[in-house]
């Protein structure tokens, strides 16, 4: 492995709803999985994530917060969360 | 004298624009500016509209990229100077987007595309954009995916407070209950205003109701703009 993609900086944000706000399409995905016979799934959330390959550490967490705040997620229906990878 | 010139701000994926365009220019009697999103400036500042369609593809979410055009830059900074603003469908996704309009459009509540007549009752006839519409009871398409309203139960009680909500959806002699609730929509939330009174977003489409009559609603909703100018 060259050391180069070794030192590839990733981010990844995950978005999804904040609870209580009614997702119809996780309600059909758990509709069809208990269709299929499973008896034992309470609940599904779904949701969705970015990977984010940065340049330079500098200020880099800041960034990713304003970013995911002000275009990646909407804090009126969701949550984000940021996670090195 | 010459005629005043109204602005509509035109995204890539907009699809309502021209209908609009018709619409405004008829029955407002005013001609009108088309501008392109990556244009920062905006000329005809006597009343801006965004229309309806799928800017940007709807990508990430209905309205979230285009919050981020040179345009809307403008139009949030005329927004504050009280410049008169209306956002139709993806219009209303985008100024919400933008905060100018508080709550967010998420996913109908049947997760499908609806595209009907709707009968929609004017809750408050004291803004700009309503208060010469003559009928409490109107008629217009809506066309949308994600137009269910969605806001806090603060921010709900807040708007309502305010008389912030202007349009809901209801049965042809104004009910307004669940079933007449195309999308989910808390309280049938059609269209709002902010509390400054200047800015409007629904998700009907009043430009679609001006074509087969003079009954038609949506003719009386644009002569109504006029007295804005």
């Amino acid at each position: 492995m060259n050391l180069r993609k070794l030192l590839k900086m990733i981010y990844r944000v995950y978005i999804n709803f904040k609870e209580g706000i009614l997702d119809p399409e996780a309600e059909a995905i758990k509709k069809t999985i208990d269709s299929m016979g499973y008896k034992t799934i309470k609940n599904i959330s779904k949701g969705k994530f970015f990977d984010i390959e940065i340049s330079s550490s500098k200020n880099t967490l800041g960034d990713l917060e304003k970013i995911s705040s002000d275009l990646l997620s909407n804090p009126i229906i969701e949550n984000f969360k940021i996670i090195k990878k | 004298m010459p005629k005043k010139v109204v602005s509509i701000v035109v995204f890539p994926g907009s699809n309502c624009d021209r209908d609009l365009d018709i619409a405004v220019q008829k029955y407002m009697n005013v001609n009108t500016e088309l501008v392109w999103h990556d244009d920062p400036n905006i000329k005809n500042q006597e009343m801006i509209f965004i229309p309806g369609g799928f800017s940007f593809g709807d990508y990430l979410r209905s309205g979230a990229l285009a919050t981020k055009s040179p345009a809307m830059k403008e139009v949030i900074r005329l927004s504050k100077k009280g410049v008169p603003i209306i956002g139709i469908c993806n219009g209303f996704q985008i100024l919400t987007e933008c905060k100018l309009l508080d709550g967010a459009l998420i996913d109908n509540y049947k997760r499908i595309f609806i595209c009907k007549e709707n009968f929609v009752k004017i809750e408050n006839k004291n803004t700009p954009f309503t208060k010469n519409m003559h009928k409490n009871i109107v008629q217009f398409p809506i066309a949308h995916a994600q137009g269910r309203f969605y806001t806090s139960e603060d921010n709900l009680k807040r708007l309502e407070d305010n008389n912030q909500i202007v349009f809901k959806y209801s049965s042809r002699d104004g009910k307004i209950n669940k079933s007449e609730n195309p999308n989910g929509s808390m309280n049938n939330i059609a269209g709002i205003i902010n509390k400054n009174k200047n800015i409007l977003g629904l998700m009907p489409h009043p430009e679609r109701a001006v074509n087969f009559s003079e009954d038609n609603d949506g003719i009386s909703f644009f002569r109504g703009l006029q007295n804005l100018l």
